[in-house]
């Protein structure tokens, strides 16, 4: 996998994250200053070999000094909760019309589902959000089972999945591009390998991308893609995935109807490639120990067969 | 029989000037701890019970430190395959929950139960079986946990082991289990010891030693035996409830039934911000100290130092959803918090200016001690900023649970426990051994740890900034966090070259070591007025405090106590504000029963998370072991009756 | 024999002190502190998890038995009428007005332990139900664990003062008995005003 995304606070690419940054100049150079001024008293205090026929500074003057760098203290100190109350307040504030989606934590993977007025319009996804550039997008966080946290640095802070819990969560990404998060709460064996992608791209682009995950999946395109539908529907595939238009119809694990038009696998473990896919479906254990899906022991030619109708799942 | 209902008559009506010399031999009888191994089985002398707990404790902060070293060589590149998920989640939680639980907090506090009595001038601490009950029950929740993670058993949800994910459901097996337990024992332990450290600290001070005379060091155990007093309970109601719902099915976490998961996060955190402060006041205590000694003068403002103590004690409770602000808590309510944890900033921001102005004003040696004090200043300075920042929220909702946090309770605890650890303890060396440390080598300590400390954390902000979460086994190569952790650990590897060469240099001075004799660094307070290492007896004759300062302010012609048995074990109980001497305390002899009181606790906890009838048997073995504690019997009965029949 | 220096002669001094002069006292106090932060937070987890009901006690759960929890306030307000006679007995080192009184006082700590018995029949839900039973259980069972400490710990006084072996030591432990008893018992009382009140009068949000 090559880095082509964007996942840090600094690098901005919305306001939720932008609005920070005044906050954090103003954190990181009030420190510089105070660092540096008293790591520099305490230094000099111990290196200035006062002579011992000097006469010791007054005690009242002493004291002084040290009210008055209280004082500096607390006014330092009321100077950031001002700032840090008014980013949080704004931050809080939730737009009007945003886009809803409803994200499920699990172990170890993300469920997305658009939420739409018309039933036909719901979509269903896993561990890769696309969203349109310029638009409040609003997430409800979930749980189905431990707590999760849903952070993309590049965009927004992050927010906890707590089951019984309904918390929620906005960003607007302000330029088109790939920003990655991964899973901010401690969520079991596999914790480090539960990533997601966002995908902000404009307008258009999104609804056509909306469009075309709400059809069913492509039928099989040859003999052996038909081979491949085959096997997934006899084989232990079927008890966890759905593939919309096919009898695969179960939601323990994340959707593969465009599994193809994905760019990663096992919740951003590994680059969407014909080889890593075939890795992934003979021992899964192997790449992410604990996950919920078992090896499985195709034959060569029935794993061909399901690759090759996997990868026209676009 | 004496007249029990006599007033304390006022010291000056006691005072005269012709003193029988103490009988040091019949002190010595009456003190002197058994040898053999049925003697160390049974010591209740609070120097050999102290000295036991900072040994075991420095055992399990090697032990700690040994994971930290393999989960830093697991991080130092990408999709490394050094540990898999499951060894490496046992690994950090059991190296949070020992350096937490088992190192850190013990050995601050039994930094106190060895110089608490000596600093305020009397024989031993206040319940001394009590004590050493105290270490046995740690050491057996040390043992139980470090056998279980050996066994393959280790706790793997973290030290804070959040439900539901710690719940019967999603962590079946007993690694859980083993967590709480080990956990209890620590409490018990750290419970013990504050209840000795008040009652020692205020009713057993030598005559003259009131309140507002009490070193800065006394001050912070007291203050932190309170904070233990009010924290350690949540978390001991939290990791009875924990087993509950595993072992018998309640459901205080479970939502569908009406619990509720952020109810655990509460109930850990009200302790586990506190917990935080108990490691760091004493280590102000001895900060205070060491800057006291090597500035040649008397700490400024010590009011205002109390003061900032105290505050600080209580500010502490006050924090602790700052560790919840990811979880959606109402904004208004998180907004205190902040507040909250900025304004705990102030009391710390005293201290520090009051030490710079001592040092200012003194005329300063650069000491090894006081070498790891600036150390102190320079590291606990980057985490206590760090820690303004994540007392934003909006700055914490990004960097929440990811390395910069990583970094900055490093800063935190490394710099505001373990500097002032390293000071106190080549401060003290002397006073415990007879033996002064090594300056080469300690300069040698200092430099290694310093730089190790900077290394290995200092990039782990920018990792955090970057991205990369908390408690993650691996990472991907393209995230480009590669670089920054395969510098970490390279540091981490300098720590362990300073950790050896203290150990080389403690090894070395214990035979070679220049003598150091009672006062070396020329200090003030009491623990420097007897002998090195001290007499079972502490004290051949208790001392009397005249002003804030212990020995500098003292004459030639010494005041002491005199009257005080040397026959039997004696001490003098005094009053809590003035220290005006009160009544005479018979105290107890070695015993067995509290080593056979922690094995039946023992065996009440462990035996417990696999049957609930291990709660009854075990709960019956404490009861006779309770029993067997306090019949009275034998030469003890005698003594005691002795005691009672003086007049 | 020093010449020349200030001592302090402490010789006289008295060897066994109640109260607060006392040092055992102070660990008893240090004890209820520990104890009583533990039962306030219990207490917290109660009203914490009652936010989480629509209803309390949840449909079809009777609230606790009263009769039980009555007797048992009643029973531990008595009890405080020994225990004060007890401790002044103590006081004036009266060794059988104290036996006296500790055989009382340890009738009464056995009367706690059988009434405690009869709160959890009568609390008319099991632990394992939902959280409302679980932490009325997790109340009652954290103060029955005070409740038998402080019965054993009476019980051997008792037993101590009818052997040869007391000292005057142990009238200084029996009168300390006093203040742990009016915490363990004065506990109670707040702890079953919540218990048995806020299923009957706080029922609805």
């Amino acid at each position: 996998m090559t880095r082509d995304w964007l996942q840090s606070a600094l690098e901005a690419a919305g306001i939720q994250s932008a609005r920070l940054l005044p906050l954090w100049r103003f954190m990181w150079i009030v420190s510089i200053v105070v660092f540096v001024l008293v790591v520099a008293a305490a230094l000099w205090a111990v290196a200035r070999h006062r002579r011992d026929a000097a006469p010791p500074p007054s005690e009242r003057g002493m004291t002084r000094a040290i009210l008055g760098a209280t004082a500096l203290t607390i006014a330092t100190l009321f100077a950031f909760l001002v700032l840090d109350f008014s980013t949080g307040r704004a931050i809080t504030r939730v737009p009007h019309n945003p886009l809803v989606i409803r994200l499920t934590g699990h172990q170890w993977w993300w469920e997305v589902e658009y939420d739409d007025s018309i039933p036909q319009r719901h979509l269903r996804t896993a561990n890769e959000i696309h969203v349109p550039v310029g638009r409040p997008v609003l997430f409800q966080l979930e749980s189905g089972d431990v707590i999760h946290s849903f952070w993309v640095p590049s965009l927004a802070g992050k927010k906890d999945q707590i089951p019984g819990k309904e918390n929620s969560v906005w960003f607007q990404a302000d330029t088109a591009g790939i920003y990655r998060g991964q899973c901010a709460e401690f969520c079991g064996y596999q914790h480090a390998k539960m990533a997601l992608l966002v995908i902000a791209v404009p307008p258009d682009s999104f609804s056509k991308w909306y469009d075309s995950q709400l059809q069913p999946a492509a039928p099989p395109a040859d003999s052996i893609a038909a081979r491949g539908q085959s096997v997934f529907v006899s084989s232990a595939c079927v008890m966890c995935h759905t593939i919309e238009g096919t009898q695969a119809g179960s939601n323990v694990g994340p959707p593969l109807t465009h599994i193809a038009s994905r760019r990663t696998i096992a919740a951003g473990t590994l680059e969407n490639t014909r080889g890593n896919l075939a890795g992934w479906i003979v021992d899964p254990q192997r790449i992410k120990p604990g996950a919920n899906m078992p090896p499985n022991g195709l034959s060569s030619a029935d794993l061909n067969a399901l690759l090759t109708y996997l990868e026209g799942l676009r | 029989m004496t007249d029990v209902a006599a007033p304390p008559r006022l010291a000056a009506e006691r005072i005269g000037s012709a003193a029988p010399a103490p009988d040091v031999a019949e002190l010595e009888r009456t003190w002197h701890e058994r040898g053999g191994f049925w003697g160390w089985l049974t010591t209740v002398d609070h120097k050999s019970v102290a000295k036991r707990y900072i040994i075991t404790a420095f055992g399990f902060f090697l032990l700690g430190g040994i994971l930290a070293a393999a989960m830093r060589l697991q991080l130092s590149r990408p999709e490394n395959t050094v540990l898999g998920p499951d060894r490496y989640n046992q690994f950090f939680s059991t190296h949070g929950t020992t350096m937490m639980f088992l190192f850190a907090v013990p050995v601050m506090y039994s930094l106190g139960l060895y110089l608490v009595p000596l600093m305020v001038g009397t024989r031993n601490v206040a319940y001394p079986r009590l004590n050493s009950y105290g270490y046995y029950t740690y050491l057996v929740g040390g043992l139980f946990l470090w056998v279980s993670l050996v066994l393959n058993t280790g706790p793997d949800t973290g030290w804070f082991s959040y439900v539901p994910l710690a719940g019967p459901e999603y962590s079946p097996g007993k690694r859980v289990d083993v967590w709480g337990q080990a956990v209890t024992f620590t409490e018990i332990a750290a419970l013990v010891a504050a209840v000795e450290i008040i009652a020692t600290a205020f009713k057993m001070r030598a005559p003259g030693l009131s309140l507002h005379r009490l070193p800065l060091f006394v001050w912070a155990q007291i203050v932190t035996a309170f904070m233990i007093i009010f924290a350690m309970p949540w978390v001991a109601v939290a990791s009875q409830l924990l087993p509950l719902e595993r072992l018998v099915g309640t459901h205080f976490f479970n939502p569908a039934e009406g619990g509720d998961a952020l109810l655990w996060q509460h109930l850990f955190w009200f302790f586990g911000h506190p917990e935080v402060y108990i490691i760091f006041i004493p280590a102000l205590g001895i900060v205070s100290q060491v800057v006291t000694t090597f500035s040649r003068r008397q700490i400024v403002a010590y009011p205002a130092m109390v003061l900032a103590l105290v505050a600080t004690g209580v500010l502490a409770f006050g924090l602790w959803v700052h560790h919840m602000f990811a979880t959606g808590l109402p904004q208004m309510g998180m907004s205190f918090f902040t507040a909250a944890s900025a304004l705990i900033a102030v009391p710390t921001g005293i201290q520090f200016f009051c030490w710079i102005a001592t040092l200012w004003s003194g005329r300063p040696r650069l000491e090894v001690p006081l070498l790891f004090i600036l150390g102190f200043v320079v590291v606990f300075m980057i985490g206590g900023l760090s820690g303004v920042m994540v007392a934003s929220v909006p700055w914490d909702l990004q960097v929440h649970d990811t390395f910069f946090v990583v970094a900055h309770l490093h800063y935190v605890l490394l710099g505001g426990g373990v500097f002032p650890l390293f000071a106190g303890f080549y401060y003290w060396f002397p006073k415990f051994t007879g033996r002064m440390l090594s300056p080469a080598l300690g300069r040698l300590n200092f430099w290694l740890f310093f730089i190790g400390v900077n290394l290995t954390f200092f990039p782990m902000h920018e990792l955090g900034i970057d991205g990369m979460p908390r408690r993650v086994y691996t990472y991907l190569a393209a995230t480009g966090w590669g670089g920054l952790n395969l510098l970490a650990s390279i540091g981490a590897t300098i720590i362990a070259l300073s950790v050896i060469t203290f150990l080389a240099n403690v090894a070395w001075s214990l035979r070679e070591g220049d003598v150091a004799g009672p006062n070396p660094w020329e200090a003030d307070t009491l623990e420097w007025g007897t002998a090195s290492p001290p007499p079972p007896y502490n004290f051949a004759e208790l001392p009397v405090v005249e002003g804030r300062g212990g020995l500098w302010s003292r004459s030639e012609a010494r005041p002491v106590v005199t009257g005080l048995r040397s026959d039997l074990r004696e001490v003098l109980v005094t009053t809590v504000l003035d220290a005006v001497p009160d009544h005479l305390h018979f105290q107890p002899s070695p015993s067995v029963w509290p080593l056979l009181a922690a094995l039946a606790t023992g065996v009440l906890f462990i035996s417990g998370i696999f049957t609930p009838w291990g709660f009854v048997v075990g709960a019956a073995l404490v009861t006779l072991a309770l029993v067997g504690w306090a019949w009275p019997r034998g030469k003890e009965l005698e003594d005691q009756r002795r005691q009672e029949q003086r007049a | 024999m020093i010449a020349g220096r200030t001592t302090i002669d402490v010789s006289d001094l008295p060897t066994t002190t109640f109260g607060h002069r006392d040092l055992a006292w102070w660990g008893t106090i240090g004890f209820i502190l520990i104890e009583g932060t533990t039962l306030v937070i219990v207490a917290m987890v109660y009203f914490y998890l009652r936010r989480n009901f629509a209803q309390w006690p949840p449909p079809r759960t009777a609230p606790p038995d009263l009769l039980p929890g009555i007797l048992q306030v009643g029973v531990m307000a008595l009890s405080w009428w020994p225990v004060a006679l007890l401790d002044r007995a103590a006081r004036r080192l009266d060794r059988g007005a104290v036996r006296r009184w500790l055989v009382v006082c340890t009738l009464f700590a056995i009367a706690f332990c059988v009434l405690r018995g009869f709160e959890f029949a009568g609390l008319n839900v099991r632990w394992s139900t939902n959280a409302y039973g679980s932490v009325n259980w997790a109340v009652l069972v954290t103060h029955a664990t005070l409740i038998l400490a402080e019965a054993l710990e009476i019980i051997v006084i008792t037993a101590v003062f009818f052997t040869p072996r007391v000292t005057e030591r142990h009238f200084s432990d029996a009168s300390d008995t006093a203040p742990y008893w009016y915490f363990l018992t004065g506990s109670w009382v707040l702890l079953a005003a919540m218990i048995y009140l806020v299923p009957r009068f706080w029922t609805s949000p």
